[in-house]
């Protein structure tokens, strides 16, 4: 009985002493993906922190690819768990975050400035993060894919950054005869089922004016066009441009293929560039180019969008601080920082022209025309579904178990229950 | 003992029970009560929760449809979703596979761990360590051995001049990899039961058909499997339950791919579940699941209900 007492003694001081640091403190945590630098992130807590000492950020990391990190987020949320304030989610999300109301609609914080917030980002982002007149999150950074490839070995063997799918397969094959190494992969792009491999199906449909959807929301598919991405990655497939494992791969292997030195160029994202330029065990420091991506006809690119947004749950219990906490992670300052600690794509257009940021990242100067033409996946609150039936069937088709008019009409079929 | 032997007996005027009897009864049905409650909480509420989901349209991604009445639309649809009939067809070559499978190299393990060593430790810590170590990381682990360039499977291969093999990428060669990765992984525990059932087979039954002229294998097949068959029961009865619930592995070692050709019906419903937020037919693919773990488990119950000693 009496260590009864000294427990339930020691446990209501314990409680105690927790109310009344929280009296003193607003805790919040925020949860990102490992691929999405929380190591920076980090860092620019601390500043924010250091200027608001009232306010404790705690970082919680999960999934490195943006499905895996969707999975956690579907089963805290849906359980409707107050215990994560802020949320950084892919571009593609905020409808789905919308309708599933897990997201604070953030106009009555904004107030009046919300326009004027509003304003300052790239259209495409203003876009994405207001859904039906309500602003459901606010951009942490921008994404859009690009070429990267060896500058070295291009000029090695007189070779032009390729502008075409067929001066990417000429180049490959000429680096290929010339450094005779078998270990050496020439061009990959996301293949494995995951969220990347749905734009490695888009990409060359947009690039030849399809599309998955009309204005009305239906899907619109047209046969001869939606036949062309898988026939382009066959082909380069075949040709050995692409690797016969392409169906296993993910986007952050690539990059770490690429900065081993054993690839010579990659579709992939901004924050490759920092990895490759910064990561004491890269082997290709100083040897990388960035370019827009290849199309059928020079000129004729596209890329998708991509970047990360800033939402708060629908659940937190500091949702007043949380929005403070966003707006400034949201702020071109921040912007500026992600750029040259990370690479991150700035979502402000001022930002792309800043001396410092093109001192640590040159290529951002040709950047922003890319990040302004990128294109948007499919917006619906069922994308996670539309997701999977694109890289499924991708998938299938790479791994060399569906012909190209299968896997088109299981697409078509099935898309076509949720389009409608 | 169980309800059809009472049914045989003849029918008897109920004895009449005496006070002290009657009060034994009633503490054994308090003592009782709070074992019961718990399953009714874990095991009871959670199986009618499913039943009402799965007749009702439940879709996380469209609150605004609110939670309808469906009746059995989702049965109906499950019956003819190719990828229900295609995980269902997964998962019970994986039964096919991956159960005898277990168990023969289960019993490898185990009559190798029965040998008289003079110190038993390491086998024994070498028959733990594959049951202790958690599904997924088991799933990763094989994941790399089976990884194209760097995997150690291909590298292996590869002094033999054979590959590299696409064992991820190739529907058949991904389905072998991942039963080779369950066999491993399980067989483990098959062993562990075998062996408890091997040191419980007297010595003397082998000294006596040693002297009556019987060689190693005659001795294994008149001797070691008939005693080994309840602990081989028990072992094919856990094994099949969990084949039928496959998930960790093939979600860490493919995520279901190439398409779903490695996916399994548990994968199936977590996908469609906290993937697509599909609850109501997410519900519907557990009940069908139920029914599937049912009709493969009876066959196993019905020979545990005799004795197999017996048998």
């Amino acid at each position: 009985m009496r260590k009864f007492i000294t427990f339930a003694l020691a446990g209501t001081a314990l409680a105690l002493a927790g109310a009344s640091s929280a009296l003193a403190q607003t805790q919040l945590r925020i949860f990102t993906g490992g691929q999405q630098r929380p190591d920076v992130m980090r860092q620019i807590l601390e500043g924010y922190m250091a200027k608001n000492p009232g306010v404790k950020v705690e970082v919680e990391v999960g999934g490195a690819t943006s499905e895996q990190q969707q999975q956690y987020l579907n089963t805290v949320l849906a359980s409707r768990d107050s215990s994560l304030d802020v949320v950084l989610i892919d571009v593609i999300r905020p409808a789905q975050w919308a309708a599933a109301q897990w997201a604070e609609p953030l106009d009555s914080y904004l107030g009046a400035d919300k326009d004027a917030t509003m304003a300052r980002y790239l259209p495409a982002y203003r876009e994405a993060n207001i859904v039906d007149g309500k602003v459901i999150a606010l951009p942490y950074f921008a994404d859009a894919q690009f070429l990267y490839y060896r500058k070295d070995l291009f000029e090695k063997y007189g070779v032009q950054p390729p502008k075409t799918w067929a001066e990417l397969k000429d180049a490959s094959k000429k680096i290929q005869d010339g450094e005779k190494n078998p270990n050496l992969s020439l061009f990959q792009t996301a293949g494995a089922p995951i969220e990347g491999t749905v734009c490695t199906y888009l990409v060359p449909l947009w690039q030849l004016g399809g599309n998955l959807t009309d204005k009305n929301g239906k899907l619109s598919l047209s046969a001869d066009i939606a036949k062309k991405p898988f026939e382009l990655w066959g082909d380069l497939k075949a040709a050995g441009v692409l690797p016969t494992n392409i169906a296993e791969i993910v986007t952050d292997r690539m990059r770490q293929n690429y900065q081993a030195g054993q690839l010579v160029s990659t579709m992939n994202w901004g924050f490759v560039w920092n990895r490759v330029e910064n990561d004491a065990d890269s082997q290709v420091k100083g040897k990388t180019g960035v370019v827009p991506m290849p199309a059928y006809e020079a000129g004729k690119s596209a890329t998708c969008i991509g970047g990360w947004q800033l939402a708060v749950t629908a659940f937190s219990k500091n949702k007043a601080e949380a929005v403070k906490l966003i707006r400034y992670l949201s702020s071109p300052e921040v912007s500026k920082q992600q750029a040259i600690l990370a690479s991150h794509l700035p979502v402000f257009p001022d930002v792309y022209t800043d001396a410092d940021v093109l001192k640590a990242n040159p290529w951002f100067k040709d950047a922003l025309p890319v990040v302004q033409t990128a294109r948007s996946r499919p917006v619906t609150p069922r994308y996670n579904e539309v997701s999977e039936i694109i890289r499924t069937n991708m998938n299938s088709f790479l791994a060399g178990t569906k012909t190209a008019d299968a896997a088109l009409a299981d697409m078509q079929s099935k898309l076509g229950t949720i389009f409608k | 003992m169980s309800a059809a032997t009472l049914d045989k007996a003849p029918p008897k005027a109920k004895p009449r029970l005496s006070p002290l009897e009657r009060s034994e009864r009633r503490l054994g049905f308090i003592l009782l009560a709070p074992a019961f409650l718990l399953l009714a909480v874990v095991v009871l509420y959670p199986i009618i929760e499913l039943l009402t989901t799965s007749v009702r349209f439940y879709h996380l991604a469209q609150p605004w449809m609110g939670t309808p009445f469906i009746g059995l639309e989702h049965y109906a649809r499950a019956l003819s979703d190719e990828r229900f009939w295609e995980s269902t067809l997964n998962t019970v070559l994986y039964i096919v596979i991956t159960v005898p499978g277990a168990v023969i190299v289960g019993l490898g393990l185990a009559l190798l761990a029965n040998q008289p060593f003079s110190i038993k430790w390491p086998v024994r810590l070498g028959l733990l360590l594959p049951w202790a170590l958690p599904l997924v990381f088991a799933g990763l682990i094989f994941r790399w051995f089976f990884e194209y360039n760097q995997g150690l499977v291909n590298n292996a291969l590869g002094f033999f001049g054979i590959g590299p093999i696409p064992w991820l990428t190739n529907p058949t060669f991904a389905f072998a990899a991942t039963c080779i990765a369950i066999v491993w992984k399980t067989s483990s525990f098959v062993a562990l039961v075998l062996l408890a059932g091997l040191q419980t087979i007297p010595k003397s039954l082998y000294e006596a058909a040693e002297i009556d002229g019987a060689g190693k294998w005659q001795q294994f097949v008149e001797i070691t499997l008939p005693m080994l068959r309840p602990a081989i029961v028990v072992a094919l009865i856990f094994r099949t339950i969990t084949a039928i619930q496959t998930f960790d592995i093939p979600y860490a070692m493919t995520n279901g791919g190439p398409g779903h050709s490695t996916e399994t019906l548990a994968m199936y419903i977590h996908k469609t579940t906290i993937d697509f937020l599909d609850l109501g037919y997410g519900s519907a693919l557990a009940v069908l699941m139920f029914i599937v773990s049912v009709i493969a488990t009876t066959g196993y119950l019905r020979h545990t209900r005799r004795d197999p000693r017996k048998a």
